[in-house]
């Protein structure tokens, strides 16, 4: 009710004045955004060129569904059965590749661990770097770093195994170590 | 009828005991965020109102509506049912998203009752969020029921639905669109612009597995791209906040298994259009 006599009053009022007023409510929105967690009104701003002036303000009718996704085809379905079962066959396979020490269990290992993280990180950036708060740039290169960590990870993974004593063996020197400090 | 004179008596005794001035007034502050967008040089700010619990009904949106007509005429905020059914009242009270008329007043009168309005939306004035987008995410989602022949009009019959079919709309129908759920999901903070957030995926979720709804491969090949669906991180704050008592949370996670179709919509029990045929054989 007190919406609706909000979007009267102001759509009574010209609009040139609407405008102004609108223009100075964004300048403190931009102020304050850093500010308030409840951020003041800015999607009544955005003109809309196809609306009578006078009515600016007030809210476009359609009864066309919008297309919001529009523009992004892409299947996302498949991806994330291949991450729900990642995620599933780490449980038996850390405890598996620890106990029974050999190449292929530590391979398997480092392709998982690394998709499992890259997915994470990828999450991560997409919702903390996001282009409305970075600017256009930053969140590509976050992404960007994103896939060289992962890179550089299973790199290195692979490294250890194929030119080193292997994952899980490098896992169970922590304990060797130890025993050996108390040893000595 | 003496019986119910006597009773009446008591309770009317019972009422100048609990309203008399030798108890002492229990008055609690309300601490209410305020923004006027016709002073936009002003930041936002709370301000401090002080309510006689005495004189007050129970529920916080009684205690606005005691302001805004006692105290405080330009106090804004949307109200429209009372009892929880309309979802226009919805606010954060002391950091929880919920329907002012039915959530109780903190009896507790030495902290204040903090009132915000939705979290991380535009403020159009004081408690009132500027929900546009999210009805236009409501919109995006074709809120109704989609058959592939539509009915002539004029020849219009009912469509028949088992009752176990119907019964895996219950906890899902009766959503208010309050947007407290949608406003409480962090993802929904930091996509909410291409992820369409707890309510509106729930009431998706709700025409997706109607039975009489054959429109099902359409929806959800509308739903399979990253932002939409997939930015729900199970957080569960929405099933947590909402004032329905309803779980969103696990509405979306059957999208989900929808999607990547592990799980499929089972077929009518019932035949939609029964009576529809059996109307053209007689």
């Amino acid at each position: 009710m007190a919406f609706s006599m909000f979007l009267r009053t102001s759509a009574c009022r010209s609009s040139a004045f609407n405008q102004q007023m609108m223009c100075f409510a964004t300048q403190s929105m931009a102020k304050e955004r850093t500010i308030a967690s409840t951020l003041p009104i800015k999607n009544l701003v955005i003109p809309r060129a196809n609306s009578t002036p006078i009515l600016n303000s007030v809210r476009s009718f359609r009864t066309s569904p919008p297309r919001l996704s529009a523009g992004k085809a892409n299947d996302h379905s498949k991806l994330w059965v291949v991450e729900k079962i990642t995620s599933a066959a780490l449980i038996p396979l850390v405890p598996l590749g620890l106990l029974i020490p050999n190449k292929l269990f530590d391979s398997a290992l480092a392709i998982l661990i690394t998709a499992h993280s890259f997915w994470g990180l990828e999450a991560i950036v997409v919702d903390y770097v996001r282009a409305s708060i970075f600017g256009p740039v930053i969140p590509k290169i976050a992404i960007g770093l994103v896939y060289l960590v992962s890179i550089a990870t299973l790199g290195g993974l692979f490294y250890l195994i194929s030119h080193d004593i292997g994952l899980a063996n490098t896992f169970r020197q922590l304990w060797a170590i130890k025993s050996d400090g108390n040893k000595a | 009828m003496p019986l119910l004179r006597l009773t009446s008596g008591s309770f009317g005794q019972l009422r100048t005991f609990a309203t008399s001035s030798a108890l002492g007034k229990r008055v609690k502050t309300f601490a209410v965020y305020r923004w006027n967008p016709d002073e936009p040089d002003k930041k936002p700010y709370t301000q401090n109102y002080q309510v006689d619990l005495d004189d007050c009904a129970p529920m916080v949106l009684d205690a606005l509506l005691k302001i805004k007509n006692e105290m405080d005429p330009t106090l804004t905020f949307r109200r429209s049912c009372r009892e929880g059914v309309c979802g226009s009242c919805a606010m954060n009270i002391d950091g929880v998203n919920t329907l002012a008329c039915i959530s109780h007043i903190d009896q507790n009168l030495s902290k204040p009752s903090k009132i915000y309005p939705l979290p991380h939306m535009y403020v159009v004035k004081d408690l009132v969020p500027d929900l546009t987008n999210f009805y236009n995410q409501y919109r995006s989602i074709e809120p109704w029921l989609q058959r592939d022949k539509e009915a002539v009009k004029g020849k219009e019959t009912q469509l028949l639905q088992d009752v176990e079919d119907r019964a895996k709309l219950d906890g899902l129908y009766e959503c208010v669109l309050c947007a407290c759920c949608s406003t409480s999901c962090p993802s929904y903070w930091w996509n909410g612009d291409k992820y369409l957030g707890p309510a509106v995926l729930m009431q998706a979720y709700r025409w997706i597995i109607d039975s009489r709804d054959d429109a099902t491969a359409k929806r959800l090949s509308k739903l399979k791209d990253t932002y939409s669906v997939y930015r729900c991180h199970t957080i569960m704050n929405c099933t947590r906040t909402c004032p329905k008592g309803l779980n969103p949370g696990r509405a979306i996670a059957q999208i989900k298994t929808l999607l990547s179709g592990i799980v499929k919509k089972q077929a009518p029990i019932m035949d939609p259009a029964g009576l529809d045929k059996q109307t053209a054989q007689n």
